[in-house]
């Protein structure tokens, strides 16, 4: 169960043959269906005591699902699960948990307000309602130092980032009782670089003490460097397994398995310069592959439509924060001296690991949040005040969250449009609906963005309706400047695409845009100049053509340039 | 109907609920009969007939026009400080103050009412008083939205509280200032003139504050459902958030949404002064705020429907003098009727959106 | 005098007491129970009926006790069952206590009990004023004193006390732990019930030895009230509650001095003074509201 092996740097395992160890739990033929919709397809899947198993996949490939069959939340519509070699029911994830699976998710199952212990004594079973602090206390260092995850037991778990937090996550796993396998969601994501480092090694080191490990990922570089086998999913079904011992853990293949013969479509880029390669291209690849199938048109435009090589300015600067010093909600600090222009015309993406800023930056260039320092100008004017002033000065915010932070339950879309987009229609008193009706049914963008109903009650939209919704008013508006967040989070490829392609539009009207994403492939395709945020800085601009997924992704990992 | 609105959102577009027709209808009534059916267990325990009962409530409520006008009599206030709840309530706030803003409405008038404004004539007298207690009720209520604005404190906590404060300072001034010097020590004020009292319909006791009341449950519906006041109003009830990013000063329409509520719980007050006692007694409108308050989550914080919601409780108060009366049951056995009407509405989900 | 002042807010504070500490309980598990004053009344009735029957107030207080826990279980079932609005919902069950209490307890009113009365702890007592002050009192005093350390260690050095606060936070956190939070939240409603029965109780058949129809007075909304105030920490409610019990000592002693203060400014002071200390420590700090309290209070989900 422990020592005897030693770890190298080096990714692969020496000595015995991993296909020896004993199998803790397989599956057989496990089958997955939502209605028509076949999420996980006849799966079969290993996971041995002392293996690394990666399983890989791109978005909606079936990872999650396959995941939540394995740790109970769902219950497989059809095949066998066995653990030691018996059949075992799973369902529900407190069973799972009994029988010694683990998981550490990807958005933590953390109660912020509480100490590290008390989060880990909630989850540990041990001792009923009773609570031994010190010997728990010491526990926690125990382990935490065995696998080098450093966790402070008194710390408070808001003031955690993300990757202490994730430490927190593992320990809590490793100290429930009997845990032999633990699924890892995504673990990289959180990370900035050197903790990805770490976490391999620690990893490594699970690995050789005898647990059970499910990568999931979609990051083929970790999967080189650690794993001993890997299964890759697409479209709910296994296209290819294989282990390390049978020299099967080959780059190439994976990515074929991965992408399929999409990747053969990533002939557009070649319109982009050099440089792009790699990630971008993939997710071009891929979305280009749907909206062929979608019946689409070629994407709207590339960087070679512009014309221009380098960063080169636009338009005149619409908004520009000098020295600004922007904090957070418990008033720590989130990003310091930050500088940034948003030029007439020009799509600025901001690019970042998640909870680096984002959504601060966002608020405080619409007024919903103050500068902590600094100034902030917009047309060459110092702009102080709240949303109000912000609006009157040409800017429109699309939140991260419309279904949260701008549907209003029981108001219909028209509704909607006449609290902010369209100019207001006073008739005595009141509200001249049949004009305000009258002008949203005669205006382009609307139409263009296929707009439901007028009547129809916002609060009863699907999310790509409402974020049409949000975005149809934003552009009614005709903004000098359109700050938006993470427009096609969560959309099918053909409403992304006529999102995108509005936005194109509009910054080609002399629109300033600042543009949030998740996603490096839409920042790319959209964006004249990219800024990233990392480690409290905004870094860049950056012209796109002049670095490349990579560049920005080491970025945003390590912050400094690389 | 709000529930099923409820349920909507939860559901993919499209797929709205689709039961028979009568089924709600049937559910509804359940809901509204169910409680009278608990209460008269109750009144069995006691030896009390509930049909007998039930019938004399309806009897005394249409027999004739004199109980009529006592059951509007009663909906009067409920009308004013069930407006102080609902208006509130579609800006997204809770005001439970309705008690103690009417209170102070009802001091402030009859302080004005005996200090100044005794040799005015009716015309100039009687608006003058009411915009007292309107003043008087604003202020009170001015206190709770200060408190939440400023401070941030929930105005459901503090308007409860004061509550109680603005009862002590009623008592606190009728056993002083404005004690009657003729009451032999009885704590009540001075008569106010009859200048003042507000004029009465023949044959009843109802008086012209009925009709104050229809008019501003009126002018609230007017404002709330056709104004861009009201719009506005209605979207920070509806989404805070969203009010905020729609460049509202959400803070400024708090505080004046409360003190308007204020100033509707103040009037109410002054027309229990005017219209009925003639005199401030420390039980002057007591429980009506809070009365109000069930009338408004009754009518799901629709003005309108809270004028059929505020005639259903004064139908139900009425009964309850006739329940000491008649029966020998304390009064306060109408809350139990009232309180096991709302449990049931809660239950069922009637009123689970404060605000819409 | 000040000793009188002092002796007098243990007494008349800890109704209030007991009341904010099982709302605290309550509240940490992310419920709001504005039906503490009905609670409280159902309390006191129950409490001193079954003292007046028996004679033994100690099962006045398993009665008043439970009578309270009955009470919070209406407002357990709508609130956490049903989804209805908890403000509503509470402020409802105050008045369904003020109704029963009433409806019952006419033939109550003119009752006269033994209860509890001041038992002086023998030695400790006799040291001059702390003894007066802390080591005379009734056994429900007594008990509130310990129950408030207690109720500190159950919530902050206890893996149920864990899970209590888990529940007002993050709900789903106790899901994935496999434990189910309504039934966390059942328990601390009905928790706060019953020591807000209890505290009933310590009203009618300690304090004042007697029934009165709506005896409580608005102490139920203050304990809710102390709650925030006290950031949800026991120690801090207890505090608070004897704070409100001291202006009403105030005005016992002030009212028997003679002094030309009217006795209604005195009533009011208790409730002024709650508004004042809750402004005061907003003022200083945004205090940590329970995450799933906080959306009790700006209406963003469920109800």
């Amino acid at each position: 169960m422990n020592d005897s092996e030693r770890d190298n740097s080096t990714a692969g395992r020496e000595g015995t043959a991993a296909s020896a160890a004993p199998c803790l739990l397989e599956t057989r033929g496990l089958t997955k269906r939502f209605g028509a919709l076949v999420a996980s397809r006849a799966i079969d899947l290993q996971v041995r005591a002392g293996e690394i198993h990666a399983i890989l996949g791109e978005n909606g490939a079936g990872k999650s699902t396959l995941m939540k069959m394995l740790y109970g939340v769902y219950v497989p519509d059809e095949g066998e699960l066995r653990m030691d070699g018996e059949l075992a029911v799973l369902h529900p994830p407190a069973k799972a948990r009994a029988r010694g699976i683990g998981m550490v998710f990807q958005d933590f199952r953390l109660v912020p307000a509480m100490t590290v212990l008390d989060n880990i004594a909630l989850s540990s079973s041990e001792g009923g309602w009773r609570m031994r602090r010190k010997a728990l206390h010491r526990r926690i260092l125990d382990v935490s130092a065995k696998y080098g995850l450093s966790v402070d037991p008194e710390a408070e778990v808001w003031q955690l980032d993300l990757g202490q937090r994730q430490r927190l996550e593992i320990v809590k796993v490793l100290l429930a009782h009997g845990t032999r396998i633990i699924i890892f969601d995504e673990p990289t994501s959180v990370l900035v670089p050197q903790e990805v480092v770490a976490f391999l090694e620690m990893l490594r080191r699970l690995r050789a003490d005898g647990y059970g490990i499910l990568l999931i990922t979609h990051k083929i570089d970790e999967v080189m460097a650690c794993a001993d086998r890997a299964t890759v999913l697409r479209s709910g079904a296994v296209t290819y397994a294989a282990t390390r011992e049978e020299g099967g853990l080959e780059r190439e293949s994976l990515i074929r398995a991965m992408m399929g013969d999409k990747e053969l479509r990533a002939v557009v880029k070649a319109r982009r310069g050099p440089g792009t390669e790699g990630v971008a291209a993939v997710i071009e690849a891929g979305a280009e592959a749907s909206d062929v199938a979608n019946g689409g048109e070629a994407p709207g435009r590339t960087r070679a439509d512009h014309g221009s090589a380098a960063l080169s300015p636009i338009g005149k600067t619409m908004l520009a924060v000098k020295g600004g010093l922007i904090r957070g909600n418990h008033g720590e600090v989130v990003l310091r001296e930050l500088e940034l222009e948003l030029p007439r015309g020009a799509i600025t993406g901001v690019a970042g690991i998640s909870g680096n800023g984002q959504r601060e930056l966002a608020e405080t260039l619409f007024g919903l949040r103050e500068l902590a320092g600094g100034t902030l100008t917009v047309g060459g004017r110092r702009l102080r005040g709240g949303v109000r002033a912000f609006m009157d000065a040409g800017v429109s915010f699309v939140s991260e969250d419309p279904l949260k932070e701008s549907v209003i339950p029981g108001f219909s879309i028209l509704e909607h449009m006449v609290l902010d987009g369209l100019a207001p229609q006073p008739k005595g008193t009141g509200i001249d609906w049949k004009a305000a009706r009258t002008e949203l049914d005669a205006s382009e963008a609307a139409a263009a963005l296929a707009l439901a109903s007028a009547e129809r009650r916002a609060d009863t939209l699907s999310g790509g309706n409402v974020q049409r919704m949000v975005l149809t008013r934003a552009l009614l508006r005709r903004p000098d400047i359109l700050i938006i967040s993470y427009p096609s989070r969560g959309l099918d490829i053909g409403t992304t695409r006529t999102i995108q392609q509005q936005l194109v539009a509009l910054a080609e009207q002399g629109t300033a845009v600042l543009l949030f994403s998740e996603d490096l492939g839409e920042l790319f395709k959209l964006s004249d100049r990219l800024v990233v945020l990392a480690g409290q800085r905004l870094l860049g601009p950056y012209a796109p053509e002049d670095t490349d997924v990579r560049q920005i992704g080491e970025r945003m990992l390590k912050g400094e340039s690389a | 109907m709000k529930a099923t609105a409820a349920l909507a959102t939860a559901l993919p577009e499209g797929q709205a609920p689709r039961s028979p027709r009568w089924r709600p209808a049937l559910r509804q009534t359940l809901i509204i009969l169910a409680p009278f059916a608990l209460f008269a267990i109750f009144l069995l325990a006691n030896g009390v007939n509930p049909l007998l009962l039930y019938r004399a409530m309806f009897v005394s409520t249409f027999g004739d026009l004199y109980g009529f006008g006592e059951v509007l009599i009663k909906a009067t206030p409920f009308v004013l400080t069930g407006l102080a709840a609902a208006l509130p309530a579609r800006a997204g706030m809770i005001n439970v103050g309705g008690e103690g803003q009417l209170a102070i409405g009802a001091l402030v008038s009859t302080g004005f009412a005996v200090f100044l404004l005794g040799g005015l004539p009716s015309w100039l007298g009687i608006p003058l008083m009411l915009l007292a207690g309107a003043v008087g009720g604003a202020l009170w209520a001015g206190v709770v939205a200060l408190l939440k604005v400023k401070g941030n404190l929930n105005e459901t906590i503090t308007s409860l509280l004061l509550n109680y404060v603005a009862a002590f300072t009623v008592g606190l001034f009728v056993h002083g200032l404005l004690k009657d010097p003729e009451s032999f020590n009885w704590p009540f004020s001075p008569e106010i003139n009859w200048t003042l009292r507000l004029p009465i319909i023949d044959g009843t006791r109802l008086h012209v504050g009925f009709v104050i009341a229809i008019v501003l449950a009126l002018a609230v519906w007017y404002v709330l459902g056709r104004t861009r006041l009201g719009f506005r109003i209605r979207v920070l009830g509806g989404n805070r958030l969203a009010a905020e990013r729609a460049g509202m000063n959400v803070s400024r329409m708090q505080l004046w949404v409360l003190i308007a509520a204020g100033a509707l719980a103040g009037i109410a007050g002054m027309i229990e002064i005017a219209g009925i006692e003639g005199r401030l007694r420390p039980s002057t409108g007591v429980n009506y705020g809070y009365l109000g308050f069930l009338a408004a989550w009754m009518a799901w914080n629709k003005p309108l429907r809270l004028l059929l919601t505020a005639f259903v409780l004064g139908m139900i108060s009425v009964a309850g003098n006739s329940l000491e009366i008649g029966s020998g049951l304390p009064s306060s056995s109408v809350h139990i009727l009232m309180a096991l009407v709302l449990f049931f509405l809660l239950g069922s989900g009637a009123g689970r959106k404060v605000k819409t | 005098m000040i000793a009188d002042i002092l002796t007098g807010a243990l007494r008349s504070g800890t109704s209030v007491m007991l009341a904010s500490q099982g709302e605290l309980i309550s509240e940490r598990a992310g419920v709001i129970n504005l039906g503490t004053e009905g609670s409280m009344l159902g309390g006191a009735l129950g409490g001193f009926a079954v003292t007046v029957w028996t004679g033994n107030p100690w099962l006045g207080t398993l009665a008043g006790g439970l009578c309270g826990l009955l009470m919070s279980l209406i407002h357990a079932f709508l609130v956490i069952t049903c989804g209805a609005n908890q403000l509503a919902t509470g402020l409802t069950l105050m008045f369904f206590g003020m109704g029963v209490t009433a409806f019952f307890g006419r033939g109550f009113v003119s009752e006269q009990i033994v209860g509890f009365n001041p038992v002086p702890i023998p030695l400790l007592a006799d040291i001059p004023l702390l003894g007066q002050v802390l080591f005379n009192h009734d056994p429900l005093t007594y008990l509130s004193i310990l129950l408030v350390p207690l109720l500190w260690l159950l919530l902050f050095r206890t893996r149920l006390g864990v899970i209590v606060r888990a529940a007002g936070e993050r709900e789903e956190v106790l899901l994935a732990a496999g434990i189910n939070p309504q039934l966390v939240r059942y328990a601390a409603v009905l928790a706060g019930g019953f020591l807000a029965g209890v505290g009933g109780v310590q009203l009618a058949v300690a304090f004042t030895h007697s029934w009165v129809e709506n005896m409580v007075q608005g102490r139920g909304v203050v304990a809710v009230a102390l709650v925030i105030f006290a950031s949800w920490k026991p120690l801090r409610a207890m505090l608070g509650a004897y704070l409100f019990g001291a202006a009403q000592a105030l005005q016992l002693t002030v009212q028997q001095s003679g002094l030309p203060i009217s006795p209604f400014f005195l009533f009011m002071l208790p409730y002024l003074l709650t508004l004042a200390a809750l402004y005061l420590v907003e003022l200083r700090q945004r205090s940590r509201m329970p995450e799933a309290l906080g959306r009790v209070f700006t209406g963003t989900s469920g109800g």
